[in-house]
């Protein structure tokens, strides 16, 4: 019969040496909202299914300027927490429409992001972020920056052996507003026609851009970054003109597919719209945090 | 109407039994020593099946036994009993698979986990044929043939006409044509397609299942099986939706029974979500041609319309949503020539069939667009253009209906209102609107039952308590609550003093079942007739109680038997049925009913009508769309539970709004690519607009206490008032169905480039 082997170690140690173990048999289960979808679609069939379920040392949303979130911090408690809200706002944005409530307490950013859907709601605004991404193995640990750690749909630079233990964001600089939009079909139990992460860091006047991050879910094989539409908006006054052209230049930039969730030419054009209205959002977000 | 009962709000009767988890559905059904059942699907659109080899599986430790074709009678069944040549689909076919996930084999094993690890292990082996998956190629020369002698593979045709059609279009001002397409949809329902099959030594079945008529699911499993209809018991008390979807024989049904007849034993089979989506049947996609002549001043004169519809694998019920989409495009106006022709083409697809609206949502869209394009083409108001050709109280369809009761014009009335509250609109939105009308049941028999259409039994006991069996299906719409509120109306006691009995053959009488919008009208009738008879009887009993003068005549209100024109003097209802079963040596009072529709045209003994208004923001840069507000003025006749109406409106409209711009089932080789619900896009709660329904009452003669349908007409105006709402908001008309966000984007490009 078809099955495998449920082992929950208690720590990350533990868990680690289990992956030592049994190698490429393995396969990691945190809140298993894609994991068990897989199985049963019978796209994997590991031997030996590692849980890092509950592992407190995962669970944490540390504050500090900068963020550090624990790989095993659930969708929900990102949601709720209020230093993500108020300095985060991008990944509030991202993490409260993704799913359902229940899909969002089982969840995990740590699996959206190894999980490397093109379509992970939490991808584009890590990118945004410049976030770091710990790897521990057996043999020690590495960082990663998180632009590097995709590599195609479903594949990242982690090896055998090795998982993701945390994300480390730095602190923004002053004058910063940050924004996720998701296009869906429906509000809500969604997944992204096209998701748009915008990053914009004002000079003092609050209009000059000092550093503009863009970046894209379902553009490509893997969440990425508009490094051209970037490159036009720094240094630039941000308005809706300039917020235009950096839009048409993310879409240029972009290669989606065609599937039945929507078409390549449908997916350009909703980046072109989506940049400039996210674009706004941010600046709106921008003078808000000055005020305050 | 002064009433008791009829046309206050209650919940539904069996409300606590759902609420508090205790309402057995078929998912919840044990036998002891059950077995359970998997099913083995084509993975070929077409193919011959040329050799199965089971022996592997049947090796595996906890595999009980497999069967397949070979193990059947070979019966070619359908739900059209009366045409032998429609009665195409055998459920585990001997020679060829029409289509992907087609049953080929199925398993009966101690667990569901080894039944589906035995489906691995059958080897089938296949001779591919050509395929062809879209009717207007399939019904090509050159196409493959699907089933043998039906040329083109044309499956059914359907011709209605009336007038003199060529006559009228000579007379028109102004003649539009246009093409549309209208997609499929999945039922969808909460409760997937499931059966346990009990066969037992003495020769006996019994099958719970869910089904929207356990009276079909005894006479198609009899047939199949070889077994007396009276040695067939179908048990459906709970039943989680069926929407039209689940009254044709399933795999689930037929291959639990195979099984258990093979085995003596118990064996359950549960479709997974999966199963449900590639391999039931679906609402009728079809390609419809419309060309409508009028007037200068709007007056309608003639349509004709051609429709191709795709039938899939197999006949099912599609051939009754042919025949009802040719009717009710003509619906709900006056026509003095119309003419509609109809082919149902096979594909090597997914059968298609009855679904909510059955054929009606796709022509009310169809013909309310054309209408909203012919309104502005002509500078008219597309209300008044309504109004001057729409049904009224007593009109004829020649040859087809005749119409009593009808409140278009009052709707229309209402509507109109509503839009001019609403003012200037901002720009980007828009209100559609969209009449329709819906038959109060059907009066076709391709069934062929010999019994009446419905019948119910009313039983009085002798604490007062009613018991009422009726053969009507209860499948979460509320008709047992509707029923029992008939019931309680008529005998003059009260709803909690009914207890209903349904969902059984083998203690409740033969009745056609929940479809057609039939219950409250057919099953009504016989209800109402039933306790009409048994309250008789106490009458009888309380006259010759109270010896009144003989110009008197008795009734019953509220528990209490009186005299009609002196209530103040009467008796205790409790105390007069004690003392008339005494009187009676004993036996309870028992009343018999029924009901068959005669004399009362081609298609359904009466009409709901309505119009609905629809208000839309349309997003120009995305095309995406957002409902906003969406007011149906509704005559039903007399409502029966205004509470039951409202659950159904809103029920409807988000069923019909997802027809208008979600769901939709596309097929790539073959292949249904959406079969989960990530992908097939059911409407959810905070994507539905704020809904109003305006009751309009009319009284409709031929329903118990004036009711009419309520629940299934109401599913086919929104996807027409979503079209013209969209033409109303930025002038684009969307000819395809569903209207997404790209259609919308990519009409607006090309109005931009024109």
């Amino acid at each position: 019969m078809r099955t495998f082997e449920y082992l929950k170690p208690a720590s990350v140690n533990k868990a680690l040496a289990l992956l030592d173990l049994y190698g490429d048999q393995a396969k990691l289960i945190a809140g298993g909202t894609d994991v068990m979808v897989q199985w049963k679609k019978r796209i994997i069939s590991p031997q030996v299914l590692i849980s890092l379920r509950n592992l407190a040392e995962l669970s944490f949303i540390k504050f500090g300027g900068g963020l550090e979130i624990g790989a095993g911090t659930t969708h929900r408690a990102l949601e709720l927490s209020p230093e993500i809200r108020e300095h985060f706002p991008v990944i509030h944005d991202a993490v409260s429409n993704l799913g359902s409530v229940q899909v969002r307490n089982s969840g995990t950013i740590g699996g959206n992001i190894c999980n490397a859907a093109p379509s992970a709601d939490t991808a584009p605004p890590l990118l945004v972020l410049d976030t770091n991404v710990r790897i521990a193995s057996t043999k020690g640990e590495r960082t990663v920056a998180i632009r590097d750690f995709f590599r195609g749909p479903s594949r990242t630079v982690l090896q055998t052996g090795e998982l993701v233990t945390l994300f480390s964001i730095p602190a923004p600089l002053p004058r910063t507003g940050m924004a996720y939009s998701k296009h869906t079909r429906r509000k809500a139990m969604d997944l992204p026609i096209v998701g748009v992460a915008v990053l914009l860091s004002f000079e003092e006047d609050l209009k000059t851009c000092r550093k503009a991050a863009i970046a894209l879910g379902v553009a490509a094989p893997t969440p990425m970054r508009a490094a051209n539409a970037e490159a036009f908006l720094a240094g630039k006054p941000v308005d809706k003109t300039t917020l235009l052209e950096a839009g048409k230049i993310a879409s240029e930039e972009a290669s989606p597919r065609t599937t039945i969730r929507g078409s390549a030419w449908y997916r350009k054009e909703i980046i072109r719209v989506l940049v400039r209205r996210t674009g706004l959002i941010c600046m709106e977000r921008a003078k808000g945090a000055a005020r305050s | 109407m002064k009433c008791n009962v009829i046309n206050t709000p209650v919940h539904n009767v069996d409300g606590i039994a759902k609420v508090t988890g205790r309402a057995t559905y078929t998912f919840d059904v044990t036998v002891p020593g059950m077995l359970f059942g998997k099913i083995l699907r084509s993975p070929h659109p077409h193919a011959r099946i040329k050799n199965i080899d089971a022996s592997a599986a049947l090796a595996l430790n906890g595999v009980r036994a497999v069967v397949t074709g070979k193990d059947t009678l070979g019966i070619k069944q359908g739900i059209w009993r009366r045409y032998k040549e429609l009665c195409d689909e055998q459920i585990l076919p001997l020679e060829k698979v029409r289509y992907i996930g087609e049953p080929v084999a199925a398993v009966a094993a101690d667990t569901e986990e080894i039944a589906e690890q035995a489906l691995d292990l059958i080897e089938v082996d296949y001779e591919v044929l050509p395929a062809v998956y879209d009717p207007m190629e399939a019904i090509k020369k050159e196409a493959p043939e699907i089933h043998e002698g039906f040329e083109r593979n044309i499956n059914v045709t359907r011709h209605i006409e009336w007038g003199d059609v060529d006559d009228a279009f000579d007379e028109a001002d102004y003649i539009r044509e246009d093409w549309f397409r209208c997609s499929g949809q999945a039922h969808a329902c909460m409760e997937t397609r499931c059966a346990v099959a009990s066969y037992t030594a003495d020769g006996k079945l019994a099958v719970w299942t869910s089904t929207q008529s356990a009276y079909y699911h005894q006479v198609l499993l009899a047939d199949v099986l070889g077994l007396k209809e009276s040695d067939v018991r179908v048990i459906a008390k709970y039943v989680g939706g069926g929407f039209g979807g689940k009254f044709e024989l399933d795999a689930a049904q037929f291959c639990s029974s195979v099984l258990s007849m093979k085995l003596c034993k118990p064996v359950k089979i549960v479709f997974t979500r999966e199963e449900d989506f590639i391999a039931s049947k679906r609402r009728t996609p079809m390609y419809y041609y419309v060309r409508t002549g009028v007037k200068k001043d709007g007056t309608f004169l003639a349509r004709e319309a051609r429709v191709f519809t795709d039938g899939g694998a197999y006949t099912g019920m599609g051939a009754t949503a042919l025949y009802l989409t040719g009717f009710f495009h003509s619906f709900p106006y006056k026509w003095r020539g119309y003419r509609h022709d109809g082919f149902r083409v096979y594909t090597n697809t997914l059968p298609s069939t009855s679904m909510r609206g059955f054929g009606t949502p796709h022509a009310t869209y169809c013909s309310e667009l054309q209408i909203d394009l012919i309104a502005k083409e002509l500078g008219l108001d597309r209300i008044e253009i309504r109004r001057k050709n729409g049904h009224t109280p007593n009109y004829e369809v020649p040859g087809q209906a005749t119409i009593a009761s009808c409140g278009l014009e009052q709707c229309l009335d209402e509507i109109e209102k509503w839009i001019k509250s609403r003012g200037e609109l901002p720009p980007n939105r828009g209100i559609g609107i969209s009449s329709y009308g819906f038959m109060s049941g059907g009066i076709f028999n391709r069934f062929d039952t010999p019994y009446s259409f419905s019948s119910a039994v009313v039983t009085i006991n002798y604490d007062g308590k009613v018991d009422l069996h009726v053969g009507a299906q209860d499948i979460g719409q509320g008709s047992n609550t509707t029923l029992a509120i008939i019931c309680a109306e008529d005998l003059g006691v009260r709803l909690e003093d009914i207890r209903v009995h349904s969902g059984d053959t083998a203690e409740c009488p033969p009745d056609l079942g929940a479809w057609g919008s039939r219950q409250t009208l057919m099953a009504g009738n016989a209800v109402k007739m039933a306790a009409g008879e048994a309250k008789r009887q106490l009458l009888e009993f309380a006259a010759a109680q109270m010896s009144p003068n003989i110009v008197y005549d008795l009734d019953i209100k509220d528990r209490w038997v009186h005299l009609a024109g002196r209530p103040e003097r009467g008796l205790d209802y409790f105390e007069v049925v004690k003392k008339a079963l005494r009187g009676k040596d004993g036996q309870r009072i028992m009343g018999r009913g029924y009901y068959t529709p005669h004399r009362k045209g081609m298609i359904s003994p009466a009409y709901s009508y309505g119009v609905q208004a629809l208000e839309i923001d349309v997003d120009p840069e995305t095309g995406k769309i957002k409902l906003l507000n969406c007011v149906t003025a509704h005559d039903c006749g007399q409502p029966i539970n205004p509470l039951g109406l409202t659950g159904q409106l809103e029920g409807a409209i988000s069923m019909a709004a997802g027809y208008g711009f979600l769901e939709d089932i596309p097929i790539e080789d073959g292949m249904v690519m959406n079969p989960n619900l990530v992908d097939y896009k059911l409407i959810r709660a905070p994507d539905m607009p704020e809904t109003e329904v305006i009751e309009i009452e009319t009284y409709e003669p031929e329903g118990p206490f004036g009711a009419k349908e309520a629940g299934e007409g109401l599913t086919n105006p929104t996807a027409a008032a979503l079209a013209t709402a969209v033409l109303d908001a930025v002038g684009v008309p969307i000819k395809e169905l569903p209207i997404t966000p790209e259609k919308v984007l990519n009409a607006l490009k090309e109005k931009k480039a024109q």
